[in-house]
């Protein structure tokens, strides 16, 4: 049951960072990022890159998604503002393109081989039956930390009420004099730094690979839209739901229910599960699980 | 004679904000009504309801003695009652022309258009000598092979008109068809109306220009904050004092008096 | 001068093949407006019951209708869930029901040979002998391709496209002109997962094999980019795309042999030039290559 727990929630901090960053830059652009998940396969390489050179892990780390904020700072300044004039679906294919640019461009440069970080090994810790991998347990502790952190801007500081009231009515925001652009930028780049350093803390565990983004696409989407696009604290409650099922797929024994003694899914459709739940939920509440806005559809 | 249109006990909010309050009215056939107010009386919110792109809290919509309150917009259309936009946006690659027999919906079978059947020719050359006729009469053949979007305010309002009248409403809502447009073509617009109604079209226009109303509208209905507060012959509208405190702003008798 | 001969056969009974089904993306995308990125599961459709049908003893004709039924239905599916779903949420959808569906197609060996996929699917020529087999495929797919191409456009010009092209630019003033929007999203969805269905039923046939790498995402994603790069909304724009895409795809190896990089960087530059090519279309020519002209009617 603890493991259960603990798998459920060392899954959910692997996606929550991205679709939390994800989220948060859809309210201001309008427009679902396909590109945003390599941010987080950038950023895994990059910090790979400086360790394995000999920069000490956090450096790296920092480095990392500093990089891929400046990334997505770029992207968003050099590439979608212009694109955001042909409209929200033009935006949304440029960001295809992109995406196969900077997997491209990552291939050419590390190749397909996955990049295992050089850690010392230590053995996982034991608490109550349940194992957790010291890297697991960074992240998840980052995990919290930042949100915690990032819910404390969005609430307590004036930077945090722009963010919300750029997203929810930005003309309005803008005739009261906020800089809409500058905001913008700023959560570009934050949200690109989250999701570096999300990408390069689950790198810790999987190596830094060419398809870490493309791994991460449906499951942070499926997030991200579960809590509703824009709504970045319901991402990383559509994160927990997502690895709730996730787990709950693979983990429960259906035995009982067709009268065999064992039962399990099969491995290959923890993913179809969470698509199921995901398009579950866009059928009854089309814009996420906290939608509570009047909207005329 | 049983109204063409109906309009019973209907009211609208958005959110908190009460739009409708209860309105109630009857159209009969052959009428050109005028629907007036301020801003914010409600006039576009009552024509959304009307023709299907707003559904109504409470009452009942009727048409020709069909209630059409839970229909869906396109159906409405369908069933007679045409209308147009305040704002018309035109699509940017298609030409007027395209666009005014795209306004034709009658058989639009796509294996008809495949094979090339008789029928589906038929109805091709059909829409083909209606849209011709329809942009000759409200002055746009000049214009036909232009992007739609190309045309100016005035021209888009036409082409508005065009359309709808495509379908062959018996009752044709128009939303401010005059309201910045040059008065030239105000005068062929008024003209075009009248011989439609003269052809047994009923109308009904929201409209803010008076010396329109008085020219065209056979009865006016005022709007004030979701209320019906007259429904009168145009040159009463003056002397009415519901429609004077509707437009110039209600002032107390006291505090007219306590300031004097 | 063989070698060549079929490379240049081969060449293009794909890039034949991949047209037909950026024709279907086209109807949707192209002329309706809509976001579809799960597309790919319709030709997955189409290649599985080309081999499903196969093991099961039918003839290819049976299949075929199979396939096109099955895609059809998706079709209408997909179409259903845009009754309650904004544009870009169900793009986001139609490419989980895609990724669903391979995940089935994954896991289902009893139906589907699982990861294995179906093979030996029979060529439909193999009567004849080489080179004749390949290249009386060749005139099957290139037969098709104009009939699908001739059809769409005619489509596309008539009545139905017209409608189809009012509702993706204006969708509320098609509305009022009396359109049931529903219904025309419907039968441009299901129209579009007829013609791609047959598209992967060829695919199949062509590779003698069927299996789940065929519905991958990224499938989707090089239709799409076929789609733009020509010109969203006409038919000769999307051949031109496929040709431009196919163009890069085959260049890179020849460049490869030539230069000498891995082939890590081959692949890297295949995907990179499409991309590449693919965001300059968007920054610089959003309308495509071959942009939509407005139709002029006598």
């Amino acid at each position: 049951m603890l493991q259960f727990l603990v798998d459920t929630v060392l899954r959910a901090s692997d996606l929550a960072l991205i679709a939390l960053g994800l989220s948060m830059l859809y309210g201001l652009v309008k427009f679902p990022n396909v590109a945003h998940v390599q941010y987080a396969m950038f950023g895994a390489y990059v910090t790979y890159a400086l360790q394995s050179s000999g920069f000490p892990l956090v450096g790296a780390l920092l480095a990392g998604s500093v990089a891929a904020g400046l990334l997505t700072l770029g992207l968003q300044v050099l590439v979608f503002q212009r694109l955001l004039r042909g409209g929200p679906a033009i935006a949304m294919i440029g960001s295809l393109a992109v995406a196969m640019l900077v997997i491209a461009i990552m291939q050419g440069l590390a190749g397909s081989f996955p990049r295992m970080f050089n850690l010392p090994r230590v053995e996982p810790l034991v608490i109550g039956g349940a194992r957790i991998a010291w890297t697991q347990l960074y992240l998840m502790g980052t995990t919290i930390v930042l949100l915690a952190l990032f819910m404390l801007v969005l609430f307590h500081t004036r930077l945090g009420r722009a963010m919300r009231a750029l997203s929810s009515n930005p003309m309005l925001a803008n005739a009261s004099g906020l800089n809409a652009e500058r905001i913008t930028y700023c959560v570009s780049f934050a949200s690109g730094a989250i999701a570096g350093l999300g990408g390069s803390m689950l790198a810790l565990s999987t190596g830094a690979h060419i398809n870490l983004g493309n791994d991460l696409l449906l499951p942070v989407f499926a997030a991200a839209i579960l809590g509703g696009l824009g709504n970045p604290i319901g991402a990383v409650f559509g994160a927990l739901l997502i690895a709730l099922t996730e787990t709950a797929v693979t983990n429960l024994n259906f035995g009982p229910l067709l009268g065999r003694e064992l039962a399990f899914m099969p491995v290959g459709y923890i993913s179809a599960g969470s698509f199921l739940i995901l398009l579950l939920a866009l059928l009854f509440k089309p814009y996420g699980l906290f939608d509570r806005d009047v909207r005329r559809v | 004679m049983t109204p063409l249109l109906r309009v019973h006990d209907v009211a609208k909010a958005f959110g908190g904000n009460q739009v409708l309050h209860g309105v109630e009215f009857d159209i009969a056939p052959g009428e050109i009504v005028g629907l007036l107010g301020p801003n914010g009386s409600g006039k576009s919110t009552l024509l959304n309801t009307i023709t299907g792109f707003e559904a109504i809290d409470r009452g009942r919509i009727e048409f020709e003695g069909r209630r059409i309150d839970q229909v869906p917009a396109h159906r409405i259309v369908a069933a007679g009652v045409g209308r147009t936009f305040q704002l018309p946006s035109m699509p940017r690659r298609m030409s007027v022309m395209e666009v005014a027999m795209a306004a034709a919906t009658s058989h639009h079978g796509v294996w008809g258009t495949l094979l090339g059947s008789a029928g589906s020719r038929q109805a091709e050359a059909a829409a083909h000598a209606k849209a011709t006729a329809l942009l000759e009469q409200l002055l746009l053949t000049r214009v036909r092979d232009l992007p739609a979007s190309a045309l100016s305010g005035g021209q888009k309002k036409l082409l508005g008109i065009v359309c709808a009248l495509m379908g062959d409403p018996r009752l044709l809502m128009l939303d401010e068809p005059t309201a910045g447009v040059h008065p030239n073509l105000r005068r062929d617009i008024v003209a075009a109306l009248q011989r439609l109604n003269a052809k047994g079209m009923t109308l009904v226009i929201v409209e803010h220009d008076m010396h329109f109303i008085r020219e065209v509208c056979t009865r006016c209905i005022v709007l004030d904050r979701g209320r019906i507060v007259a429904s009168c012959r145009p040159d009463e509208l003056a002397s009415n004092e519901h429609v004077v405190q509707a437009y110039l702003g209600s002032v107390e008798p006291k505090a007219v008096e306590e300031a004097a | 001068m063989s070698a060549v001969f079929d490379f240049a056969v081969s060449t293009v009974t794909i890039a034949g093949i991949y047209a037909l089904m950026a024709l279907g993306l086209n109807l949707q995308a192209g002329y309706a407006g809509l976001l579809n990125f799960g597309h790919i599961a319709f030709a997955g459709l189409g290649a599985y019951a080309a081999g499903i049908g196969f093991g099961l003893g039918w003839a290819p004709l049976p299949s075929l209708a199979l396939g096109v039924g099955l895609a059809m239905l998706l079709g209408a599916f997909m179409a259903g869930l845009g009754r309650k779903l904004a544009s870009d949420y169900w793009g986001i959808a139609t490419l989980a029901i895609a990724e669903i569906l391979r995940t089935i197609a994954t896991n289902e060996g009893w139906l589907t040979g699982g990861a294995n996929g179906i093979s030996a699917i029979p060529a439909l020529f193999d009567g004849l002998p080489r080179p004749w087999n390949a290249v009386a495929f060749l005139a099957l797919v290139l037969g098709v391709l104009a009939a699908a191409a001739w059809l769409c456009a005619r489509l596309g010009n008539g009545r139905f496209g017209r409608a189809l092209r009012l509702m993706r630019e204006e969708p509320q003033l098609a509305t009022c002109l009396g359109y049931n929007l529903r219904t025309l999203k419907t039968r441009a969805i299901m129209a579009s997962a007829a013609v791609t269905a047959l598209g992967g039923f060829l695919y199949a046939h062509y590779m003698s094999f069927a299996g789940p790498e065929y519905m991958l995402a990224s499938e989707t994603f090089l239709l799409w980019t076929m789609v733009m790069i020509g010109g969203l909304g006409n038919t000769l724009g999307v051949l031109v795309g496929v040709v431009t895409v196919q163009a890069a795809h085959v260049l890179v190896p020849f460049a490869k042999d030539w230069i000498g990089f891995g082939s890590d960087v081959a692949g890297a530059l295949r995907l990179g030039l499409i991309g590449a090519i693919l965001l300059a279309c968007l920054l610089w020519r959003s309308e495509g290559l071959v942009p939509e002209k407005l139709r002029k009617i006598p």
